[in-house]
């Protein structure tokens, strides 16, 4: 007899299975003609310039964790509203030193100038030196063309 | 319930203390961000609170949060217990040592700017440890462990714009996400087993003989990777060298004792409430048979203490070479542990003690002198002697402890050590610890050769310490002396503090 | 003040701590000399206190252990540094403050000049401290590190003039035999103690005391201990063997010669012998060992003073031989009549010394007695006060040596045999013949010396008024120690002030001879005749008729050279067990055992050790990766070995 976790791992097999299954089956029966523009990442679209293994700035990520703190804060608040009353005042004010903790958080991020954007100037990558290098991805298209 | 909580705040004053003067540097740091000098002072006064707040508690043994879920028996997240002030008290110490330690550091004086930052990730680091060293529930044993983790992560990191620092922290980061992510799983897995993230329930499950042995021991052996990562045991050191090299010297000081300490301590707390089931008259403790905790424990201590001194032999670099001389220390301690009893628990508490002195002492010489000359490279300390005479002397006696000779407090420490081992008739392995003791002289002696024997190529000026250096290396200096020949003064504190909250 | 005794021994620790690491900057001679002989003299005052307090106590209480702290608890072995303050214990601590305390002031005076003054004074201040730790601890380990201590001193003290020489070698040399000769003593002190512990499991006075006082049929344990205590008292108390040291000592300073080796630290073994009565008592085959030892010594050292011609050698052999009889009366479990004799031996041979070392201060350190002669008439006080140490030391009837000496003698024949009477009442006249040797050739007859280079003086104020104190002692200081035939029954006080802590000894030795007083007084009248005659007749012969002890040495011309070099037992000792040792270390230990074994196995392991380095070296690589590997086959082989184990 298969346990529950049993099943969900048949299940786990049966779904890597049809995924696999379809891409084999897809390449086995689909045509194989590239062309320089059906390889560009954005057929479409602009090309690409430079190599997509850039350094984000940094603020992006501190966008990000702030509103991680603050969607956890909501998670924290709201089993606590629903039941701060009947703990009395010390219930309030758990809720409020709380607050108040993650509020001097965001006072602090403030205050040191992670909010502002332009705070200083980003290290932005460089063309010129991205197209040295051989991992760009133009290079490896027109090798990619030249094989087929 | 509200009661409980207001009443298991009395017993967690020192972590409150920690936590309101926290949020006191931030807000200093905040108001006043254009003069930062006086947050050294901040951080000490409430480090001195805090310690007379760890004093208070010294003889108290309580539960603290105990959930009124379980009805019949109350164990609660945390325990107050002799044991665990006395870890507490050694933490609290050792971070106004290095409080000091950054007064004076220069390394830590050019970031003028982050000052408060880095004294806020300090606290961060104490408030991580205190929680450990009480916690007595998985979960905050995670919560407390990963705090602690995170507020060095950065520390090691915090001379961002030295290449060595950021690779420090970077592996720092990687392993300690790993071996959490293993501790998490091991966690995982003994509340899977038994339903409960108490260790003192968990210790009464587990005694039952419906349990899963290998699953048991599995999950053990996770939680034991997560706790080894933390003292730095092989095979899980290996981040060691790399970050205590990397870091600001300050904080490999506190790396080195303070967050080691604390690992010691919940791996103590761990295997003596989660897998002890009595402890005997003469102190000797029978643990449920689970597997062979002292095997395991005897084999990664004698592997870690002889990696660390092999290692340390031909390091040049006088770091790296008390990174590795920290990670062989590591590996005595450990031995302490697997003796499973009292007296070696005694042993343990007299030798961090020890060691807290001899290794903040060595690594402020350490850096006294990279103030001055700018390296930590063994050739800069060429005819040291000379040159800088109290420093010299100073370095030697603190690395003469380091080794284990009388008339110093390291002979002591290493003296109760062994009488464990023999005493509980491991008298191979003592002999190991020995041998291998030998084998540290090699490195710590080769130091002194440097500063007394080799005569400097080149010209170089004397090094006078301050005034207030002097002072803090005789703080350091005269105690290991004098417990070197009056011990027992901390073998008495050490025995009335070896008690952890029972069964 | 009883609670208060641990100042008597802070006390001089002080004074060398401020002599010793600021005595340079003081530079004042009478401030170092201030703070020196005040620690010392408040030390006296403290002890004498206490005495009196101890006194008022009614016998039963009058031990009292004061504890200062516990140095050390390892398993069951449980070392505190408390003292022990009873009769015994305060009749040393007595001796060695005051005397201490006199010639501290003295060498006020004697030092005057010296280069090294506050160096002097530091080690005087640590030998007293050294020297109290020994008399008043509680156990064998303070017992043991106040010997250590004094040890540590005396050679310090002897080496004083490091840089000048001593005879055939130097002063240097003659500190370092002094070391090395108490070494070995010390290290059969060790095995005594080690003994003691292993039998007793305790090294406390008073634990061990009260089980060997019940504890019967361990004999050959007992004799074990008693033997390997009394090898360590040799060595201190400069006993055959091990009393060739002594006589090298004298190249000290004379004060240094007067506190250490005649007054205190060379009655360390009869204090000690004395403290471990009980022992001695319960081992008799030893105790015989101990008299007959003492006795040797006695007559032995008694023959080699006959002609020595340097001052303190004849002084030193007479402390050798002096010894020598408390060693007898301790072996003849005359216990008390042995610490009395530790007593007025201190007062009279500390006043030798003093009064010598004043002769060698006005005659510009010449010490041979053959360059002096006729002082009398330029130093009055010392020539009186080294004449009344001088009857004093001879036993004559009254002074203090006559009641010690007499007691010694008594309970040799009483508690011993007539061997051992004859033969110590020939050291009494031995004794008795080379001090008045010593004073006749000193003060009497023609003056032998050039007054172009000598100018005799009177010593200052601040050595003669220590010599007088000394004096009044000499003369005084047997009085409380009248034996019973003249006093009467119990009318000894001394003794009966000592008898508490003899008493379980002399139970367990049990001699209850019947001897009559008749005996006692018919022996001490044939002794201290012969005494006076020998006496007077040196006297005679070295004042008036020289020639006389010339043809003697001429017509005996071995037996002269043989006591003028010792009885060859230096040389002896030099060929038998200096050369050998040495022969055999430099053929066998440096060149082969050295050289090849150790040094071989020293860098072998050293090579060994580095190639595993090497290797383990490697494994650090900064790959993260590789770390992340290792890491993880460790947790597999660790899972991998509990598979295997369940």
């Amino acid at each position: 007899m298969l346990t529950e976790f049993g099943k969900i791992f048949i299940f786990l097999l049966l779904a890597i299975g049809f995924v696999g299954i379809a891409l084999f089956a897809a390449k086995l029966i689909r045509p194989h003609r590239p062309t320089k523009e059906k390889l560009l990442i954005y057929e479409c679209g602009e090309n690409v310039e430079g190599s997509p293994w850039v350094k984000f700035n940094i603020r992006f990520y501190v966008v990000a964790l702030i509103f991680l703190i603050f969607d956890v804060e909501v998670v924290l608040l709201f089993p606590w509203a629903l039941t701060y009353q009947e703990f009395g005042f010390y219930g309030f004010l758990v809720g409020v030193i709380f607050l108040l903790i993650l509020g001097l958080g965001m006072a602090y991020e403030w205050r040191k100038g992670d909010l502002n954007w332009d705070r200083t100037k980003p290290n932005i990558p460089e063309l010129s030196k991205i197209l040295t290098n051989k991992n760009v991805s133009n290079v490896k298209i027109d090798e990619q063309i030249k094989e087929s | 319930m509200i009661n409980e909580i207001l009443n298991s705040i009395t017993f967690i004053y020192p972590e409150l203390a920690v936590s309101i003067f926290l949020l006191i540097i931030v807000l200093v740091d905040l108001v006043f961000h254009k003069d930062k000098k006086y947050i050294p002072y901040i951080s000490l006064a409430g480090l001195v609170i805090t310690g007379i707040l760890v004093l208070n508690q010294i003889g108290i043994t309580h539960f603290a949060f105990v959930p009124q879920l379980s009805a019949v028996k109350k164990y609660g997240m945390m325990t107050i217990d002799p044991f665990g002030s006395y870890f507490k008290l050694l933490v609290v110490v050792t971070s106004i040592l290095i409080i000091f330690f950054t007064i004076a550091s220069e390394e830590v004086i050019d970031l003028k700017e982050r000052l408060g930052e880095f004294h806020a990730l300090i606290y961060g680091m104490i408030l991580g440890m205190l929680v450990m060293i009480s916690a007595s529930d998985l979960i905050l044993i995670y919560l407390s462990l990963e705090l602690l983790s995170l507020s060095s992560y950065v520390l090691a990191g915090f001379l961002k714009l030295r290449e060595r620092s950021s690779e420090a922290s970077l592996k720092y980061v990687i392993y300690g996400s790993v071996s959490s992510g293993l501790m998490l799983f091991g966690i995982s897995i003994i509340y899977g087993l038994t339903g409960s993230t108490n260790l003192y329930v968990i210790n009464s499950l587990i005694q039952g003989p419906q349990i899963n042995l290998f699953t048991l021991s599995f999950s053990s052996i996770l939680m034991f990777v997560g706790i080894g990562y933390k003292i730095s045991a092989a095979p899980f050191h290996f981040w060691t060298p790399d970050v205590y090299e990397g870091a600001p010297i300050s904080i490999t000081a506190y790396l080195s004792v303070a967050s080691k300490a604390a690992g010691f301590a919940l791996l103590i707390r761990f295997i003596q409430t989660g897998f002890t089931s009595f402890i005997s008259e003469d102190g000797y403790w029978t643990l449920i048979a689970v597997f062979d905790w002292q095997a395991l424990l005897i084999a990664i201590s004698i592997l870690t203490m002889t990696l660390g001194n092999f290692s340390a032999l031909w390091q040049d670099n006088l770091k790296r070479m008390l990174a590795y001389s920290s990670i062989a220390h590591a590996g005595y301690i450990l031995l302490g542990i697997a003796v499973l009893s009292n007296q070696g628990l005694i042993a343990v508490l007299i030798y961090f003690f020890v060691y807290m002195l001899m290794n903040i002492g060595a690594f402020y010489v350490v850096m006294l002198i990279s103030n001055k000359t700018g390296s930590e490279n063994i050739d800069d300390y060429d005819g040291l002697g000379a040159k800088a005479p109290f420093l010299g002397v100073a370095l030697a006696i603190f690395l003469i402890s380091l080794t284990g000779l009388p008339p110093t407090a390291g002979f002591i420490a290493k003296l109760y050590l062994f009488i464990a081992l023999i005493d509980a008739n491991m008298i191979v392995v003592a002999i190991i610890a020995l041998l291998n003791t030998v084998v540290s002289l090699y490195y710590y002696v080769r130091v002194l050769k440097h500063m007394y024997l080799t005569k400097s190529e080149r010209e170089q000026e004397n090094i006078t310490p301050s005034i207030g250096s002097l002072v803090y290396l005789l703080v350091l200096l005269i105690p290991i002396l004098f417990f070197g020949i009056y011990f027992t003064p901390i073998v008495e504190f050490a025995r009335s503090c070896v008690s952890l909250l029972g069964i | 003040m009883i609670e208060l005794i641990y100042l008597t021994i802070l006390l001089p620790l002080l004074g060398f701590v401020i002599n010793g690491f600021f005595g340079k900057k003081i530079g004042n001679e009478k401030v170092i000399g201030l703070i020196g002989s005040s620690t010392v003299g408040i030390s006296f005052v403290i002890s004498l206190l206490a005495l009196i307090e101890t006194i008022n106590l009614p016998v039963e209480q009058r031990t009292n252990v004061v504890e200062l702290f516990t140095w050390m608890s390892v398993g069951s072995l449980n070392i505190s540094f408390s003292y022990l303050v009873d009769q015994l214990s305060l009749v040393m601590a007595l001796i060695v403050t005051g005397v201490g305390f006199l010639i501290h002031v003295y060498s006020i005076g004697y030092m005057h000049g010296d280069k090294g003054f506050y160096r002097f004074f530091a080690y005087m201040n640590l030998f007293i401290f050294a020297m109290m730790n020994l008399v008043l601890g509680d156990n064998f380990v303070v017992l043991f590190l106040g010997w250590e201590g004094v040890g540590l001193c005396s050679y310090l003290l002897i080496g004083y003039y490091y840089d000048q020489k001593f005879e055939k070698g130097t002063v240097a040399q003659a500190a370092k035999k002094a070391f090395i000769v108490n070494r070995i003593g010390d290290f059969g002190f060790l095995l005594g103690m080690f003994l003691i512990f292993e039998t007793f499991n305790s090294l406390n006075f008073l634990e061990v005391f009260s089980q060997a006082k019940h504890l019967t049929g361990a004999e050959s344990t007992f004799g074990f201990i008693a033997l390997f205590l009394f090898i360590g008292a040799t060595g201190k108390s400069a006993q055959i063997p091990l009393f060739v040291w002594l006589p090298d000592a004298m190249a000290g300073p004379t004060p240094v010669s007067a506190l250490i080796h005649a007054a205190t630290m060379v009655t360390a073994g009869v204090y000690m012998v004395a403290r471990a009565s009980i022992i001695f008592a319960s081992a008799p085959v030893i105790l015989a060992v101990v008299a007959v030892i003492g006795l040797l010594t006695a007559v032995f050292a008694a023959t080699i003073g006959l002609v020595q011609t340097d001052i303190k050698k004849v002084l030193a052999y007479s402390t050798v031989s002096q010894l020598g009889y408390m060693f007898l009366a301790a072996g003849v479990g005359a216990f008390s009549a042995a610490i009395f004799h530790v007593m007025t031996h201190a007062f009279f041979k500390a006043l030798l010394f003093l009064g010598a070392g004043s002769v060698i201060h006005s005659m510009h350190h010449q010490q041979d007695i053959m360059h002096y002669g006729g002082l009398k008439k330029y130093m009055p006080v010392t020539f009186l006060t080294f004449i009344i140490a001088a009857f004093a030391i001879s036993g004559f009837p009254g002074l203090s040596g006559f009641f010690s000496k007499d007691e010694i003698l008594w309970f040799s024949y009483a508690n011993g045999n007539f061997v051992y009477w004859l033969l110590g009442a020939l050291t009494a006249v031995l004794t008795a013949f080379y001090m008045f040797r010593l004073v006749s050739l000193t003060f009497f007859g023609e003056e032998r010396f050039s007054h172009d280079k000598y100018h005799p003086h009177e010593s200052p104020k601040v050595m003669t008024i220590p010599l007088i104190i000394l004096a009044v002692l000499s003369v005084i200081g047997g009085w409380i120690g009248i034996p019973e035939v003249f006093s009467g029954e119990h009318g000894n006080v001394f003794h009966n002030w000592l008898a508490p802590i003899f008493l379980d000894a002399e139970l367990k030795l049990a001699y209850y001879g019947a001897h009559s007083h008749t005996e006692e007084l018919i022996l001490m009248a044939i002794s201290v005749s012969a005494a006076l005659f020998s006496m007077y007749g040196a006297f005679k012969i070295y004042t008036q008729r020289r020639e006389i002890a010339e043809k003697f040495a001429l017509k005996f011309k071995k037996a002269y050279m043989v006591l003028l070099n010792k009885y060859y037992v230096d040389e002896f000792y030099e060929a038998t067990v200096i050369q050998p040792i040495q022969k055999s270390s430099e053929k066998f230990l440096w060149k082969i055992a050295d050289n090849k074994l150790i040094d071989g196995i020293v860098n072998g392991t050293a090579v060994v050790i580095t190639s595993f380095s090497s290797v383990i070296k490697k494994m650090q690589t900064g790959v993260a990766q590789v770390y992340a590997l290792i890491m993880m086959t460790g947790i597999a082989a660790i899972l991998f070995w509990i598979i295997l184990s369940l």
